[in-house]
């Protein structure tokens, strides 16, 4: 008798915090800027459940980051992201089932989409941009601190047409810098990566005649120094002479990053979060799809050429179900997402994960889309 | 009768009379230390010229003391006891290099994961602490939940190959008959298997439990299945190699007073090949607590305690290390840090596993020296 | 006395290696097939044995039968009209066998250094702990090469490119230099160390504990009698060695070193850690991108990126290093079993003329010294 009590006061409780919690998803703003909406979520501390999740590698920080904060708030949730799985690695767990969620650095395939259809229902699943970073053009040369580069010349020096420092167009960058004829060793990735993704894309868009390899995951140009993961990069960039490589910008530590310049701009604009959140508002347009809900974005980077906004940003998805075989799975899924994209979220990974915030309306639209997971 | 030497009776030449090694003259003590020094001193002298490198000096001064002493030797003493003693180098030197990467190795993960390793990294688990007003997040250090995870998925693989692999070496060895074909299927797939990529063996097990579980499959079972998998080659084959050279001597007598085979089996040919068999039990066992690609496809991957083997991932030793270094945090330095402790605490269990399985060899073998 | 000593050679259940038999006359009756009083408990262990040999073949053979169904697809679909397989990875291959031919090559390549540099090195040491050590300390020794194997293979990888890479840039540069004109030093030399011979050299490292350990518990049960009878006869110790204990441990070295390859076949982290790899058929070891790739670093490095048939086909490349170990291991068998003692054998100076000129006969001479596992005078010791 006591725990029917106990109970029903519960679901009433429960089922009010939920209603609140639904409807307050948009609050009015109540920053001193009048003209840009804040996104805010309250997460329910009564939530308990595991969400078993994994994927790309370069969500690992930020992942980190939103599971202490929402397990500060909510104890009694689990939560375990598989950063080792890669971002292909997420995706096929996913449309196995065995994960709630996956990150990923590319949006579903169509038949990718397909596959998701088998395990999420005929709703499908959905792809949700929740984390921007750069890519960093990173470089040890001793003497140099202040290397800038324009798009032509980074996509010369990686496909090995330029072989040395001292090489005219570097120099006419970079008229004041005293650089000597060290030959060039440029390091890259020989693991299949969404940096190498990203940046090939930059590559190709930017730069057609230069760079004529097709975009893709894997390294196309023999004759690098290709090493495993993002601190491979970095470590052996700091540890050589001469080096120049491109890594995630969260992941470079001291090392030292190039300025670019993209294409018809006039400037070298070094990283920023702000940055980074401009170029997505530049070059993000929503991509084609079937499923609704699904924010899938293209990057046209030669739309980068403020010098507000750096050339080479890096998007990444947090891929859900619509539907949910489990309520309770689909509200503590939707309730971590929720999080992941409002405001708070944001802030917290940009303070702990060294990310860019998205834009206020991107969020929204995310908002939107986690609506429709039940 | 002149004693025909190996030479004569195939060139067919009538030899002179042969040399008696014996009565040869014999170098003194310490030749082969001064003839040392000299090759390291002409080798210095000569480097000093050249530019100086350290392992090209060793290198040539070990090349010019070999020749200097095969030579001395082959001319004072005979051709014989100077391959012999140019043997001995190469051994004592064989011997010296494989110390100088074991030093290296064992000074590097020392002195990287020395300063990780203190009480508080080896009792709580890794965790992070969120700060609502900064908006920060604390991440602390801690190898418990790897610990634990460790023993746990590899003793349970260890009591699953272990007994599977000492049976079938003896099955191999004692029962079967030479070209029987289950023999010869058993040595057949063994071989085969002493080559599976890890990746592999992870992604059997994973499936084999997601086919019996449903998707959500991860356990630290699972990874010891995977670990298994790896493991029982190596045990099989050298508890075969192990048994086979026990002498026939010692089962012949025990048969003869009546003894049956069973006993035989365990009380005389298994304590007898005991030494070998906990070496071969050790290489399987330090072989596979270090994997990480397996644990990583059959337990996933957590931050989190969980110290059921059966349900939910598990993080293990080699897993925290790898992950230290090759996703870190914004603190790179701390994250490469507490991978450098981890894998010092793994060398250090191995170590004590190293130990106490020669104390038990020790207690349980017969005593032969 | 002489039927034990048949029995040992022909009947008894050790001797033999499992793919050969005897000299195919039968077995002598009571050698070898011992009759012993059959109590419950020998049938318990006996099915017990029984039942982990059939444990073992069922399970491996399903593992080997869970990598052909999940690489089938991939192996038998079309790879230059498939857009699965033609990008990321596996893009750039007109067909499976050209994508796997050059790992194959980079597989066999890599861990053929590996053991060239690491296997003698390995038996070696085992030698020198168990017969040239001073006796109090040679345990100490053996275990502090078994910790070798206590590392976990992260921190050889870390290792390697912490302490290897760069120490072994001046003999990069030396090589390259002066001995440039040999095809496997050949190349650009690189500047960041991330070679092939970087990576053989770790995985020697790696290997030498577990060959070396098996050889010196091997090396330590050669009968005592038979090396005391060879010093007794004036044999120098290596002479000694040679004659009593090699051909004792024939077997169990090959089974050592087949142990060792095993893991330099299937190693991962340190390959793909150290080495910066390429998809292709290359002998250099000294440069930056013409190093081979091997199979399970290749795996290890792209299933995470990898898309279902890509996954597929990477699966595939872990069914050829099967094929790989069992061509080796069937190989290694057959060397033992073609020099074990107790069989007949072509010996090479009863083949040779008597009036063969001497540089002939000191060649043979020495070859007949050294390639000679010495069988007769074993059998004369024996008897």
């Amino acid at each position: 008798m006591k725990f029917t009590h106990v109970a029903a006061v519960s679901l009433a409780i429960g089922s009010a915090i939920a209603l609140t919690a639904c409807s307050s998803s948009t609050t009015p703003n109540t920053k001193p800027e009048p003209s840009t909406a804040s996104v805010s979520y309250e997460i329910d501390p009564t939530l308990t459940g595991t969400i078993t999740a994994g994927g790309s590698s370069a969500q690992a920080n930020a992942q980190a980051a939103w599971t202490a904060a929402f397990n500060a708030r909510a104890k009694g949730v689990t939560i375990n992201y598989d950063k080792s799985q890669g971002s292909g690695g997420g995706v096929t767990n996913f449309t196995a089932g065995s994960y709630d969620f996956a990150g990923s650095d590319s949006p579903l395939k169509p038949e990718q989409v397909t596959a998701a259809e088998a395990v999420c229902g005929t709703d499908g699943a959905i792809d949700l941009p929740v984390y921007l970073d750069g890519v960093a053009v990173i470089y040890n040369l001793p003497g140099v601190t202040d290397l800038k580069l324009s798009s032509e010349t980074i996509a010369k020096i990686f496909s090995l047409k330029i072989t040395t420092w001292d090489d005219a167009a570097i120099k006419a960058e970079n008229p004041d810098a005293t650089l000597p004829s060290t030959p060039i060793t440029t390091v890259t990735r020989s693991d299949g990566s969404g940096t190498t993704t990203n940046f090939t894309n930059f590559l190709s868009q930017t730069s057609p005649s230069i760079w004529t390899y097709t975009p893709g995951n894997t390294w196309p140009v023999a004759g690098s120094s290709a090493q495993q993961g993002g601190s491979g990069v970095v470590n052996t960039v700091k540890a050589g002479t001469g080096t120049i490589g491109y890594a995630d910008h969260s992941a470079i530590g001291d090392v030292t990053a190039a300025a670019i310049k993209a294409g018809s701009s006039k400037d070298y604009v070094e990283f920023s979060a702000k940055g980074a959140s401009n170029a997505f508002a530049l070059a993000a347009t929503a991509a084609p799809t079937t499923v609704e809900g699904d924010l899938s974005k293209k990057l046209d980077y030669t739309k980068i050429n403020d010098k507000s906004a750096y050339p080479i940003p890096l998007l990444s998805y947090l891929i859900v179900c619509k539907t949910f075989e489990s309520a309770d799975q689909a509200k503590l899924t939707k309730a971590y997402a929720s999080y992941i994209a409002s405001d708070e979220g944001q802030a917290v990974a940009n303070k702990n994960a060294g990310s860019a915030p998205l834009p206020t309306d991107a969020l929204q639209e995310i908002q939107k889309s986690l609506a429709l997971i039940k | 009768m002149t004693v025909l030497s190996r030479q004569s009776r195939l060139t067919g030449k009538e030899p002179g009379p042969i040399r008696n090694t014996l009565a040869t003259g014999a170098l003194p003590r310490f030749t082969e230390l001064y003839v040392l020094l000299g090759a390291l001193v002409i080798m210095g002298g000569a480097f000093l010229l050249m530019g100086f490198n350290l392992g090209g000096w060793l290198f040539l001064s070990a090349i010019l003391y070999l020749v200097g002493i095969g030579a001395l030797s082959a001319v004072v003493e005979n051709r014989r006891k100077a391959l012999d003693r140019i043997v001995r180098s190469l051994v004592v030197i064989a011997f010296l290099l494989a110390i100088a990467p074991l030093v290296s190795t064992l000074v590097t993960v020392t002195a990287k994961g020395i300063g990780e390793l203190n009480w508080g990294f080896i009792s709580q688990t890794g965790g992070a602490v969120f700060d609502p007003a900064t908006l920060k997040v604390t991440i602390t250090t801690g190898a418990l939940q790897a610990i634990v995870g460790t023993l746990e998925i590899t003793g349970m693989a260890a009591l699953m190959s272990i007994p599977i692999g000492i049976l079938t070496a003896i099955y191999l060895v004692e029962y079967a008959r030479p070209g029987q074909w289950m023999a010869r299927t058993v040595t057949f797939l063994v071989d085969v298997m002493t080559g599976i990529p890890s990746i592999v063996a992870g992604l059997f097990a994973f499936s084999l439990f997601a086919l019996l579980v449903g998707p959500k499959a991860f356990s630290g079972f699972s990874a010891s299945v995977a670990l298994s998998v790896l493991m029982i080659p190596i045990v099989v084959r050298s508890c075969e190699e192990m048994l086979r050279l026990v002498p026939h001597d010692l089962r012949e007598a025990s048969f003869a007073l009546g003894v049956s085979r069973f006993s035989t089996i365990v009380k005389i040919v298994l304590p007898t090949a005991l030494a070998g068999i906990i070496t071969g039990v050790m290489l399987a066992i330090a072989r596979v607590i270090g994997e990480t690609a397996p644990i990583f496809m059959a337990a996933s991957f957590t931050d989190n305690f969980n110290a059921n083997l059966f349900s939910g991932p598990m993080q293990t030793l080699p897993v925290l290390a790898y992950t230290g270094y090759k996703f870190p945090g914004q603190d790179i330095a701390a994250s490469n840090a507490s991978a450098w402790g981890a894998a010092l605490l793994l060398v250090l269990i191995v170590v004590v596993l190293n130990i106490i399985a020669r104390v038990i060899a020790r207690i349980f073998a017969p005593k032969t020296r | 006395m002489s039927t034990s000593i048949r029995s040992r050679e022909t009947g008894g259940p050790a001797t033999e290696p499992a793919t050969g038999g005897p000299t195919g006359a039968r077995p002598p009756r009571g050698a070898g097939t011992v009759r012993v009083k059959s109590r419950p408990a020998d049938r318990i262990f006996f099915g017990l044995s029984f039942g982990s040999a059939v444990a073992i073949m069922v399970i491996l053979a399903a593992v080997a039968l869970f990598l052909i169904i999940q690489a089938m697809p991939a192996i038998l679909a079309n790879w230059q009209s498939n857009p699965d397989l033609n990008e990321g990875p596996t893009s750039g291959f007109a067909n499976f066998w050209s994508y796997v031919g050059p790992l194959i090559w980079g597989t066999l390549w890599a861990s053929a250094i590996a053991l060239v540099i690491g296997a003698p090195i390995a038996i070696g040491i085992a030698l020198f702990i168990s017969h040239y050590a001073p006796r109090r300390i040679a345990g100490v020794l053996g275990y502090l090469v078994d910790l070798l194997a206590a590392v976990p293979s992260i921190v050889f990888g870390l290792w390697g490119i912490i302490v290897i890479r760069p120490l072994l840039l001046p003999l990069t540069d030396w090589l390259s230099d002066n001995l440039g004109w040999i095809p496997i030093f050949a190349g650009a030399p690189s500047s960041t160390g991330s070679t092939i011979l970087a990576g053989a050299v770790v995985l020697a490292v790696m290997i030498l504990p577990i060959i070396s350990s098996i050889s010196r518990e091997i090396f330590l049960q050669t009968p005592r009698l038979h090396e005391e009878a060879a010093l007794a006869l004036g044999a120098t110790k290596w002479e000694m060695i040679r004659m009593a204990v090699f051909p004792y441990a024939r077997s169990g070295i090959v089974s050592a070193t087949l142990l060792g390859l095993g893991r330099a076949l299937g190693e991962t982290m340190a390959i793909a850690l150290i080495i910066s790899p390429s998809i292709g058929f290359s002998v250099k070891i000294l440069t930056e991108g013409s190093n081979s790739q091997t199979i399970a670093a290749n795996i290890a490095l792209n299933f995470p990126i990898a898309t279902s048939l890509q996954r597929e086909a990477l699966l595939g490349t872990g069914l050829m290093l099967f094929v790989i170990s069992l061509a080796v291991n069937f190989v290694a068998r057959g060397i033992v079993a073609r020099s074990t003692p107790g069989r007949p054998k072509r010996t090479k100076r009863r083949a040779a003329p008597p009036d063969q000129g001497a540089p002939a006969g000191g060649a043979m001479i020495a070859g007949a010294a050294f390639a000679e596992p010495a069988a007769p005078e074993t059998k004369g010791l024996q008897a």
